[in-house]
């Protein structure tokens, strides 16, 4: 049997979460198929971090260590990656599904001309093959998907799998690849973070949430925003009603706003896609209001109202207001 | 400046989804279809590049009739033409296959950039773009939010927590782009007037030279169904007149110790 292939990615000087969930996935896969699990380690100065990740679990490390991989790049990351995928012929080559993972991902699965399955939440052996489980249509529905080719490139939804953290010895190899500045099609600049605004949600005890059930501008301010207030509570939102510029970024909860957990979360028209989740399900009670009782949010809800927000918002902000007197 | 846009039909966000007797797809009969609106974003940064110099704006689309319409709206919008691959062979494609099919289209064109969704909300890939610009040999960006630039192109992407990382990209690129980077514009009825004599290019897989190499025989990777998640036990559901819910509502608030 072959071997798997888990690239680790390096965040603020150390490996991410969610590559030690792809070592939990990468074992369990080889345990139940033979297979042996191998690690690739990219950027500058990372031979500690190879190491660490060689005691934990991630079995033959190839480290490529190299100036031009301090910063992320396109290019850059895909000859690392490239290159360790030569040197170990993978059958399964897992990244998280961040935006590294898939960024790069899918373009080494078509320079290989192979199989790609993204952001899976699951990856089964089943009679000695390899069955991926992905959500479609936004979470409303999973998919269950194989593939034909000899290798295959998966990212991995980042939360999927508990991160390993017990310690197995395996060994570090350093992988020499040249790369040249000149070579690069793109150049990193610079990262910015989020600007800090007045809105801190992480603070809130109480936060309520709308999303692209509201449907307009003004129905925030006239349902959403008086039971937030009545709850003493701030207001959220999903991507959809930011882009839309019904309300500032500073509201968005979620992947790319902000991760909140606060007592209690109350989801009114939001239909509970990941990226939204990720951002809110550790939150201690969640309340969701959805028309749809098929909504995912409910798979992370604790309590469910299958109603229209527009009955059932105003009447509870007044039985709120009255029963605080 | 010669740009791409590519646009997938999807079905409306708020269409109503049955899976099909053989389990692999949706059951599209009476499915309403509209452009995937990452793809919208896409499409209204193309146009906006167009507007504030010159540019040859042309829309691609992979599907069956259906999609005459989402290119028809594109035309309305202000991009200038329209290919439109129509072909079973390549409706039945994985996101390989239609890598393949777009690279093909773009290198008959050589456009300067390709801009196209970061995902398509059916699917739910985001795997096409990074893909097509490794066929072309182009550089790539996802999750784009802003493009700046003529020559070399500055790009912010967006990273996780809202954070953006700006970099710098050689031309031919493919931007792969994040909704909300612009506010997309609707076909006024004098663009719809005008689209009406904008062409559409029609074509089959073996006029782009693709016989054999895409479509339900090559792909790469099978769907073997999906399917409605099966349910957790996790939400409690509360049933009854808009009253009783209420009142089950603010017993339980009142627990939480929230007010
Ligand atoms: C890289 C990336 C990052 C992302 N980051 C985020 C993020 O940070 N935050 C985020 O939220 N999303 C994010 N998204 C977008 C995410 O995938 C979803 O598109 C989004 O969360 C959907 O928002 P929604 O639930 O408001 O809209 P929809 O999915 O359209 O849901 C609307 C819901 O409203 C319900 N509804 C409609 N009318 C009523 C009514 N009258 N009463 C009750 N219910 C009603 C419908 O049944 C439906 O379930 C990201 C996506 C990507 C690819
Ligand atoms: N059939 C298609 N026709 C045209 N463009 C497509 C098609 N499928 C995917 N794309 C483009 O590729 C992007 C990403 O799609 P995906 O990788 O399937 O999530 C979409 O947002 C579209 O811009």
């Amino acid at each position: 049997m072959g071997s798997i292939l888990l690239v680790a990615e390096v965040q603020k000087g150390r490996i991410r979460e969610s590559s030690y969930e792809l070592v939990t996935l990468a074992r369990k896969l080889a345990d139940t198929s033979g297979r042996d699990v191998a690690s690739l380690v990219m950027g500058k100065g990372v031979g500690d971090l190879a190491k660490e990740l060689s005691g934990k679990g991630g079995g033959s490390v190839s480290v490529v260590d190299h100036d031009l991989l301090e910063n992320y790049t396109v290019d850059a990351y895909c000859a690392a990656a490239r290159a360790a995928i030569d040197a170990v012929s993978p059958d399964l080559v897992l990244f998280s599904h961040t935006p590294i993972g898939w960024d790069i991902a899918p373009r080494l699965a078509a320079g290989l001309d192979v199989g790609f399955l993204s952001d899976c939440f699951n990856i089964e052996v089943e009679d000695g093959n390899l069955v991926f489980f992905r959500r479609v249509f936004n979470g409303k529905l999973d998919a269950r998907l194989t593939s034909s080719s000899a290798c295959v490139v998966a990212t991995v939804q980042p939360g999927a799998t508990p991160a390993f953290d017990g310690s197995a010895e395996g060994s570090v190899k350093a992988l020499d690849v040249t790369l040249s500045a000149d070579a690069l099609r793109s150049k990193f600049v610079e990262i910015r973070t989020a600007a800090k605004t007045g809105v801190d949600l992480s603070k809130a005890d109480v936060i309520v949430s709308g999303g692209r059930g509201v449907g307009a501008p003004e129905k925030f301010t006239e349902v959403i925003e008086p039971l937030a207030d009545a709850l003493g509570g701030a207001m959220g939102a999903s991507r959809p009603v930011v882009d839309a510029g019904w309300l500032p970024h500073e509201r968005q909860v979620g992947s790319s706003g902000q991760t909140v957990s606060p007592k209690l979360y109350i989801a009114c028209g939001i239909s509970g896609a990941i990226q939204h989740l990720v951002g809110m399900k550790s939150s201690n009670f969640i309340i969701a209001i959805n028309k749809d009782a098929d909504a995912p949010i409910f798979e992370v809800a604790n309590l469910g109202v299958v109603a229209d927000l527009f009955e059932v918002v105003p009447a509870l902000t007044e039985a709120i207001k009255t029963a605080k007197g | 400046m010669k740009i791409m846009v590519c646009l997938k039909q999807v079905p409306h966000q708020d269409a109503r989804l049955d899976v099909r007797p053989d389990g692999a797809w949706i059951q599209e009969e009476n499915v309403k279809f509209e452009i995937n609106a990452y793809d919208t974003y896409a499409l209204e940064e193309a146009l906006r590049i167009k507007d504030a110099g010159e540019a040859d704006v042309f829309v691609v689309s992979i599907g069956p009739d259906r999609v005459t319409q989402a290119l028809r709206t594109a035309l309305g919008m202000g991009a200038d033409r329209a290919v439109h691959v129509k072909d079973p062979a390549a409706d039945a494609s994985d996101a390989l296959g239609t890598a393949k099919i777009l690279a093909a289209v773009a290198k008959a064109e050589s456009p300067d950039v390709v801009l196209m969704g970061l995902m398509a909300d059916d699917d739910n890939f985001a795997a096409v773009g990074p893909m097509l610009a490794e066929l072309l040999g182009a550089s790539h960006a996802t999750a784009v939010m802003k493009v700046e630039g003529t020559d070399a192109l500055t790009v912010e992407r967006e990273i996780e927590g809202g954070a953006l990382e700006v970099a710098e990209l050689q031309k031919p690129c493919v931007l792969a782009v994040q909704t909300g980077m612009n506010q997309v514009r609707y076909a006024s009825l004098k663009g719809i007037m005008a689209a009406k004599k904008k062409p559409i290019d029609v074509k089959t897989v073996e006029d782009l030279g693709l016989s054999g190499q895409v479509g339900a025989e090559s792909v790469k990777v099978k769907v073997e169904k999906i399917y409605v998640p099966p349910k957790g036990d996790k939400a409690d559901m509360v049933t009854g007149s808009t009253d009783e819910i209420v009142a089950t509502l603010v017993t339980k608030i009142k627990e939480l110790g929230v007010l």
